[in-house]
């Protein structure tokens, strides 16, 4: 029995939806196939796109028929297991749950009943897995967040939240890569940062990867901002 | 060698037709917004089609150039005047402008479209960032110095192309084509396909997405265009999870009012999609401004598909 189904996504996409519910296993699953739809089609994809729980691949009709690529595709779903079980790293990201770093977390202390000493000590026991990266440049699509800690969204989103911020909004915590607009209730910031092009590999994760945050003081914040800011050359 | 900001104007920006294959790293791909201008600029000055060029939004730069060079503008329509010691001269659009040191090339009142392409006989002396020279605001990255020009900017370049001195102010009008003939009339068709969540609209609201005459909100950019109109009611459930999201995708937020992706976008959404532009009209999102007309109509995907190859055909005519 299949679970997934593909749907055109516009005139040069394809998205293949998977029915199973979001898990470790279906993002290792997507990964997998998105590696070897990369190999097996090199010039005829220019995107390949993984999230919860689909793939969006973006064609050249010039390369490839739609019909084509459809039925080599169906091939590859039909393989046996694809699942990507490389070995992921491990990221500690330092976050400064201080309040003047924290805006919402006396709000979220009240939304979740805990204590705001308990909602740090929760979200730095957990271990996050990333399932994609996504949004604007460096932005992890993380699972894991301890179930206490799940909290609305603002209804009016703050205009600009500062690059580094730490969010939690509905089941999901994340960090914000870059100064943007948000609606999520910020109880920290990270000092390093999550994508800098100077590097290698720009984004700090990539998915399958965990990530831990390690609580750390404000002055801990103040130095590792320092180092991070002369090796990255920004501002 | 180098082409001087007097002024910056509202959105000058260096594009060329971006980076592709790094959505999965949250990377949109930026490039010119009209890639259909962009290239048939780079086309009639003899350069690749990938060339970065000058973007340039609905308030046009003033600039100087250090350097004889040929120049090309093409996309929306302003009054363009070079000026120099000897006096002021009219140009226009896609045509051939040989430039003199210390020539002044002023973007002067708009008239129609929203971004025009300068594309320059030269290369930029800047470094690619992640193998392109577009910029990505968001980022701060790309470009000059990943953000749009400022008034006392310097563009640097090198390997100017320099035009004879009998040919000076000598405009070959190279573009005859009809279909360069200012198109960018505020009124647009646009074709769609079907996308990922089209299914889960009703047949009536699929009637009045196609039925309803959108205006084009002052609140669009680059990253998408926010439309007014009569907005989609009894939306699908919004719970559904975020996939990967691509220029042209036609979202319907909870009000009801759709917002078609670009450039410049988000590269996962969690909107429904009702449809999305084809790639071959993808080039019209760079040419809308605030209060344009547009509706939209559906097409098959191999109608989509012989519209862009009749679009590549057209392109390699030149």
């Amino acid at each position: 029995m299949t679970d997934y189904k593909w749907v055109t996504n516009g005139d040069t996409g394809v998205t293949i939806l998977f029915s199973q519910p979001i898990s470790e296993a279906l993002s290792r699953r997507i990964i997998g196939l998105a590696k070897a739809c990369e190999q097996q089609f090199p010039e005829q994809l220019i995107q390949v796109i993984p999230a919860y729980q689909s793939l969006t691949l973006c064609y050249l009709p010039s390369k490839i028929s739609y019909q084509s690529l459809i039925s080599q595709l169906e091939h590859l779903l039909e393989e046996p297991d694809r699942s990507d079980n490389t070995v992921s790293q491990k990221i500690v990201i330092p976050v400064c749950y201080a309040k003047e770093f924290a805006p919402d977390l006396q709000s979220l202390s009240q939304i979740t009943k805990l204590s705001e000493q308990e909602i740090i000590r929760k979200h730095t026991e957990g271990e996050y897995l990333v399932h994609m990266l996504g949004f604007s440049p460096g932005f992890l699509y993380l699972g894991g967040l301890p179930c206490e800690l799940t909290c609305p969204r603002k209804a009016t989103p703050d205009l600009r939240v500062p690059a580094g911020s730490v969010g939690i909004g509905g089941a999901q915590t994340g960090i914000y890569p870059q100064n943007s607009p948000g609606g999520w209730q910020i109880i920290g910031r990270t000092p390093i940062s999550l994508f800098d092009v100077k590097q290698q590999q720009p984004c700090i994760a990539q998915p399958l990867d965990t990530v831990i945050f390690e609580a750390i003081s404000v002055s801990e914040f103040h130095h590792l901002s320092a180092i991070s800011q002369n090796s990255t050359g920004q501002s | 060698m180098s082409i001087e900001v007097t002024k910056a104007g509202m959105q000058t920006s260096i594009q060329d037709l971006g980076r592709q294959g790094l959505m999965h790293q949250g990377i949109a791909t930026s490039g010119a917004m009209d890639t259909l201008s962009m290239q048939v600029a780079n086309k009639l000055i003899g350069n690749p089609t990938n060339h970065p060029v000058l973007e340039i939004c609905l308030v046009g730069p003033t600039l100087k150039f250090t350097q004889a060079m040929s120049i090309v503008i093409c996309g929306a329509t302003f009054e363009l005047t070079v000026v120099n010691n000897k006096g002021s001269q009219k140009m226009a659009n896609n045509q051939l402008i040989q430039i003199q040191v210390g020539d002044k090339l002023v973007f002067g009142k708009r008239r129609q479209g929203a971004r025009a392409y300068l594309a320059f006989a030269a290369k930029l002396a800047i470094p690619e960032v992640l193998n392109s020279y577009s910029t990505h605001f968001l980022a701060k990255f790309g470009g000059l110095n990943g953000r749009q020009l400022k008034t006392g900017d310097v563009i640097e370049l090198t390997d100017c192309q320099s035009p004879s001195p009998a040919s000076a102010y000598v405009t070959a009008p190279l573009a005859r084509s009809k279909l360069l003939a200012s198109p960018f009339s505020g009124k647009y068709l646009l074709r769609c396909t079907t996308s990922v969540e089209t299914e889960q609209f009703t047949p009536q609201q699929l009637q009045q997405f196609y039925a309803t005459k959108y205006t084009v909100s002052s609140a669009s950019n680059r990253m998408g265009l926010r439309l007014e109109g009569s907005a989609l009611t009894e939306l699908p459930a919004q719970n559904m999870t975020s996939s990967g999201l691509l220029p042209g995708s036609i979202q319907v937020p909870p009000d009801g009012l759709p917002i078609v992706s670009s450039v410049d976008g988000q590269t996962i959404g969690g909107y429904p999609r009702i449809a999305n532009v084809i790639s071959a009209d993808l080039f019209a999102l760079g040419q809308l401004i605030a209060g344009d007309q547009i509706n939209f109509i559906q097409v098959n995907i191999k109608q989509a598909h012989e519209m862009l190859d009749s679009q590549h055909t057209w392109l390699n005519r030149f």
